[in-house]
């Protein structure tokens, strides 16, 4: 039995192995290296939400400012307030854990929507959506949020509804090139012959059997970009506040004292950002190489 | 050029001419209508600063014969923007178009440069790697492209900014765009620029699809045809492999260089619409974002208005669909 897999209309044999066996050893390290870091934010999340820090991320300890890493009892050090480091990027962690889900939320579910009205209802709301798409790119992200901060409040949850709603067009043309290759196959022609009922073929035999990993690859990649645009946005003051610890305003915060040579402040929360970040996107491309068979070399 | 090759595109770029018309009118609709459903009415963020009391304002709404339809605010709006009035400034007090006519140019600037900077950067190693194929050198060039656009950009700016100050002693400590010292006053000026075409994170998809589209090429019968009569493969690759793909990507990456743009203006005080807009949402100075959300709309519109000329230009064969 043969697995046919395609891309933009051609067909490639895929053999009946397990991924992990057909997939390139690259892509696995990609894979492997994403889900370690999604797990450990996931983890940290939970942890930070139950209060189990090793220390409390307010404690300000002047005897013991800017200590490096690995001194005991602070494992990542402290910042310029002696605060404890690993505490902060702990709970710094929920600054963009639930809004980035409420972005992903956003973008898929409206994406999909607009994606499964344009491929499968056919041409009349193609043109529609191209232009939507147009214009959505025509703006800048981060413009279009402080054009939002401006008129409503710099709320966390607002910007996340800008982030979602800027990736709906992404989503919506994938999903739709998707369903019209599909619609090549014949088995949709087959379930409406057979009397299958449209939501089943939409639903399941065209979202859950066929789109599922696009999806996941794209809320991973959708992640990736919540992060960026909330450390952005906090570490130009628009999103948390200090005291409460988000990656980017502790950042900030450790900039004067990275001008006089004291790095570590500043450096922890961006290497957690670089880090994090770089994992989401790994996952992202590993994932649709592997699943998606997109590897062009 | 021959005439016969103007003529295609003048005819495409009047068509998109015409689409980038519709999509900045949807544009303006945008911003119109975020504001509209803000807190308080946009007619009266207008009017503000422009009269002086409160009872003028309260006058002059009744003259007009506000409260009216919304249709018509948006539309007395969008008059005045055509005709150059985008109102005025709350906080500086001054004319919005002019100000943001003069920041503007600045971000232009930065963008432009940091685009070629990106692509001095993304173009040999998409290069190399799709001709030579996945190898012990582009593999690590690709894994450290991938670190690159995770990087965040205003770390990256610190860590330069220190290395010119402290290290090289280049600059004085309280940097500056206009304090920053005589003799390496351009010198400064190209940082910010080094730093976002470094750090705006579009490095690796930049050169993933351009490596895509190159090995896509290189794999088509023309270029085996070039290679078996010995023509150059260079030449026959070009057009389509890099020529077309960079413009491609040029034009959908401008959102994001002028997104970072904002971060890098912050970092470096650099007096562009990026720190304006930093400004104005600070202070919810309304005509000054809504003009300059329009503007990075125009330079976005442009940018792919650029695209479709060489798309056309290289391939007159698409303007007959």
């Amino acid at each position: 039995m043969k697995h046919y897999s395609q891309i933009s209309g051609e067909i490639s044999e895929f053999s009946d192995l397990p991924f992990w066996k057909k997939a390139d050893g690259v892509d696995l390290v990609y894979v492997g290296y994403g889900v370690l870091i999604v797990a450990l934010v996931v983890v940290s999340y939970i942890f930070g939400s139950f209060n189990l820090l090793p220390r409390d991320p307010q404690d300000i300890d002047l005897q013991l400012m800017m200590a490096p890493p690995g001194t005991p009892g602070r494992l990542l050090g402290t910042d310029f307030m002696g605060r404890d480091m690993l505490s902060r990027l702990i709970v710094g962690i929920q600054a963009y854990f639930l809004p980035g889900l409420l972005a992903i939320f956003i973008a898929l579910f409206f994406g999909t929507s607009l994606g499964v009205l344009a491929g499968y209802q056919g041409e009349k709301f193609n043109t529609g959506i191209t232009y939507f798409t147009n214009l959505i790119d025509s703006f800048p992200r981060l413009v279009l949020i402080l054009l939002v901060i401006a008129a409503f409040k710099p709320d966390i949850y607002y910007i996340m509804l800008v982030v979602g709603l800027t990736n709906v067009p992404v989503v919506a043309s994938l999903i739709k090139g998707k369903i019209q290759f599909l619609k090549q196959k014949n088995f949709i022609e087959a379930d409406i012959a057979l009397g299958v009922p449209t939501r089943t073929i939409i639903l399941k035999h065209i979202l859950w059997h066929n789109c599922r990993s696009l999806l996941i690859i794209q809320a991973t990649l959708g992640m990736a970009e919540a992060i960026l645009m909330e450390t952005s946005l906090s570490y130009l003051g628009f999103g948390v506040q200090e005291p409460t610890p988000s990656w980017g305003n502790m950042v900030q915060s450790g900039a004067n004292y990275f001008m006089q040579g004291k790095f570590w402040p500043s450096t922890a929360p961006a290497l957690a950002i670089l880090f994090t970040i770089l994992g989401f996107h790994l996952l992202g491309d590993g994932l649709n190489n592997i699943l998606e068979g997109k590897r062009s070399t | 050029m021959k005439l016969s090759a103007i003529r295609p595109i003048a005819l495409v770029l009047s068509r998109e001419l015409m689409i980038t018309v519709l999509l900045l009118l949807g544009v303006s609709f945008v911003v119109f209508v975020i504001l509209f459903a803000s807190p308080g009415d946009p007619f009266s963020v207008l009017l503000e600063g422009q009269l002086s009391t409160a009872e003028v304002r309260a006058g002059v709404r009744e003259a007009m014969g506000v409260p009216q339809p919304w249709y018509f605010q948006y539309l007395a709006w969008l008059a005045g923007m055509l005709t150059g009035n985008f109102g005025t400034s709350i906080r500086m007090g001054l004319p919005v178009l002019p100000e943001m006519l003069r920041v503007g140019l600045n971000t232009l600037i930065l963008t432009i440069g940091s685009l070629i900077i990106t692509l001095l950067i993304a173009v040999p190693i998409a290069l190399y790697s799709a001709v030579r194929g996945t190898n012990k050198i582009s593999w690590p060039l690709t894994m450290s492209s991938y670190v690159i656009s995770a990087l965040p950009v205003f770390w990256l700016a610190y860590i330069v900014i220190y290395f010119f100050t402290h290290k090289l002693g280049l600059f004085p400590i309280a940097f500056g765009f206009s304090s920053a010292g005589q003799k390496y006053r351009w010198l400064y000026q190209l940082l910010p620029i080094f730093v976002l075409g470094v750090g705006n994170g579009t490095i690796s998809e930049v050169i993933r699809y351009l490596r895509q589209e190159m090995g896509r090429v290189m794999a088509e019968d023309y270029i085996r045809s070039a290679r078996a009569k010995g023509a150059s493969v260079w030449k026959h690759a070009f057009k389509e492999g890099l020529l077309i793909p960079v413009t491609e990507i040029i034009a959908s990456k401008i959102p994001f260089i002028l997104g970072g743009a904002v971060i890098v203006e912050q970092v470096f005080n650099w007096p562009g619409m990026g720190r304006m807009a930093w400004q104005a949402a600070q202070d919810r100075d309304y005509p000054v974002i809504m003009g300059i959300a329009i503007l990075a709309a125009v330079f976005v519109r442009m940018g792919s208005l650029f695209q479709s000329v060489v798309y056309i230009a290289v391939n007159p064969r698409a303007s007959k669909k």
